[in-house]
């Protein structure tokens, strides 16, 4: 499983395996780590589990037109490495990679 | 006799919690001869279920026992890249920031439909107050014209349900589908003749890139959001006043501080969704502990088991307020989960908001339910409370 480090606002950092496949937003959720609210459950309709990519940027696949315009309604200041964690799937090229989580999510 | 688990037995519409720990500690990938699919009852198993549509498809209908012609064409029985397509044309009005004009009739709707029950001793919480307040929101959330508020409302509770002896849709059942659709058709042409500042009449004029919803799409997302909005608001309304009927402390810090009633829906959510039971099909062979699914085989994915899994939830079996259960499964997840989320626990928490400024303490009645015969949904049929 890929391990992922999520950064809490308040400088928490949590280190997840999250199984191949699931999403960032549900390997947050599933361990009881603060600073993603997710209400949408995944469907890309809510920009509540917003995130600043850290690392591993270039093996992500470039946001969906949904993404990109869900991503113009977070609460945080968006900045050029946000992005939605629901949208971004565990794969084993992103064991190690590293999410800041933002202040705000609604 | 070998543990069996049947969808469409009475005991599982009153309390399927004894057989869902069953199914997640023995059978985590049981064979239900009864249902004929597989069941995934564990959190895991139905949140990798979730992520993977290419696999688990939703194109063959997604109720456990699915109503004519509704796979393939509407939201929630078709499959990327269609279904994104259909839900960007209607997602829009059920974005959170798009609803708050709802709140305010919403408000008047509950504090009237409360109103009724003021000085009243003992009512049905389902005919005398969450069947009002559900299908005037429903119909002012989507512009529909008032006058068939209660044939609608009783319509839509009985296309959900299934024959407990046939196990498929009755006559009765596939009729009431057939009335919708109707209404639904006409609804559409009116609104197509004199298109108003309402979802329906942006729905079926609506248009991405030139792409054009054709009828059945139109029509059948229509019949499907009525269902959906009425019947799922409805039946987990009636879960949630039980949970307060029965939950004692829990009622009494909720109605003292109505802060707290977004939290205890959650776990309401959580503890007793009422959209216990949905079904995918196999796109390709998958083994899984140890059985090997075939392609082609429809798979059960039990969210109200894997909302109780304690592999995922500490102490599953408690109703806690405190809980803040992120990531339940109670408005499923992942491309499907439910549109109308966000309307939902708005309108919920309005609702119990006026309810309890007028009832702030109750109590059950009846001492066992009237549980409705459904293989996807889990409310009862009437909740008697008596104030006080
Ligand atoms: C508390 C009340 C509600 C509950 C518990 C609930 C539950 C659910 C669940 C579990 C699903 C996923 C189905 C699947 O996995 O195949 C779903 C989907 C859906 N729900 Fe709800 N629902 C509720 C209220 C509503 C309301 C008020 C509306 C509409 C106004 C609505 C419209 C829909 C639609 C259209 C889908 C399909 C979405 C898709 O496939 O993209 N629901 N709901
Ligand atoms: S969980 Fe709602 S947009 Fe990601």
């Amino acid at each position: 499983m890929p391990k992922i480090t999520y950064i809490e606002p308040n400088g928490n950092e949590s280190v997840v395996d999250v199984p191949e496949g699931w999403t960032l937003m549900q390997g947050a959720t599933s361990n009881g780590i603060d600073g993603i609210e997710a209400e949408c459950g995944g469907s890309c309709s809510c920009a509540t589990c917003h995130c600043y990519v850290e690392t591993h940027a270039d093996k992500l696949a470039a946001a969906s037109e949904t993404e990109e315009a869900m991503l113009t309604n977070v609460a945080a200041e968006r900045r050029p490495n946000s992005r939605l964690s629901c949208q971004i799937k565990a794969i084993a090229e992103l064991d190690g990679m590293v999410v800041r989580l933002p202040a705000a999510q609604s | 006799m070998g543990f069996s688990f049947d969808p469409y037995s009475p005991a599982v519409d009153s309390d399927p919690f004894p057989l869902y720990k069953t199914l997640r500690d023995e059978h985590p990938c049981f064979w239900s001869e009864e249902a004929g699919m597989w069941v995934f009852s564990r959190y895991a198993d139905i949140v990798t279920a979730l992520n993977d549509w290419q696999t688990y498809s939703s194109a063959s209908g997604n109720l456990m026992t699915e109503l004519p012609n509704r796979a393939g064409s509407t939201l929630g029985t078709t499959d990327p890249p269609r279904h994104d397509r259909l839900r960007g044309l209607v997602q829009h009005a059920f974005l959170k920031r798009n609803l708050e004009a709802l709140g305010g009739p919403m408000r008047d709707i509950a504090a009237g439909a409360v109103a009724e029950l003021r000085g009243v001793k003992q009512f049905d919480f389902i005919n005398d107050f969450s069947s009002k307040f559900t299908v005037r929101v429903l119909f002012a959330a989507l512009g529909l014209p008032m006058g068939d508020e209660q044939t609608v409302r009783d319509k839509a509770v009985l296309m959900v349900q299934s024959d407990p002896v046939t196990r498929a849709k009755g006559p009765e059942h596939i009729a009431a589908y057939n009335w919708m659709r109707d209404y639904a058709a006409g609804v559409i042409a009116e609104r197509r003749k004199h298109p108003q500042d309402d979802l329906i009449s942006h729905f079926s004029a609506a248009e991405i890139d030139g792409d054009k919803l054709d009828e059945m799409e139109v029509l059948l997302t229509t019949t499907t959001l009525i269902m959906a909005g009425i019947e799922s608001l409805g039946g987990f309304m009636s879960m949630f006043a039980l949970n307060m009927a029965d939950y004692h402390d829990a009622r009494r810090r909720v109605a003292a501080d109505p802060k707290l009633i977004g939290d205890a829906v959650e776990e309401s959510l959580r503890f007793n969704t009422s959209a216990q039971r949905f079904r995918r099909r196999l796109q390709k062979d998958v083994a899984i502990h140890g059985q090997t699914m075939k392609q082609g085989d429809f798979v059960c994915l039990a969210y109200g088991s894997g909302n109780r899994d304690e592999r995922q939830f500490q102490n599953p079996d408690a109703y806690d307020i405190n809980r803040k259960p992120k990531g339940h499964l109670g408005f499923g997840g992942g491309v499907h989960a439910c549109l109308g989320s966000a309307i939902a626990r708005m309108a919920i928490i309005i609702a119990f908001e006026e309810f309890f400024k007028v009832i702030p303490e109750f109590h059950r009645v009846q001492e066992q339910l009237p549980w409705m015969p459904s293989s996807t949904f889990r409310s009862p049929l009437r909740l008697e409370l008596a104030a006080g």
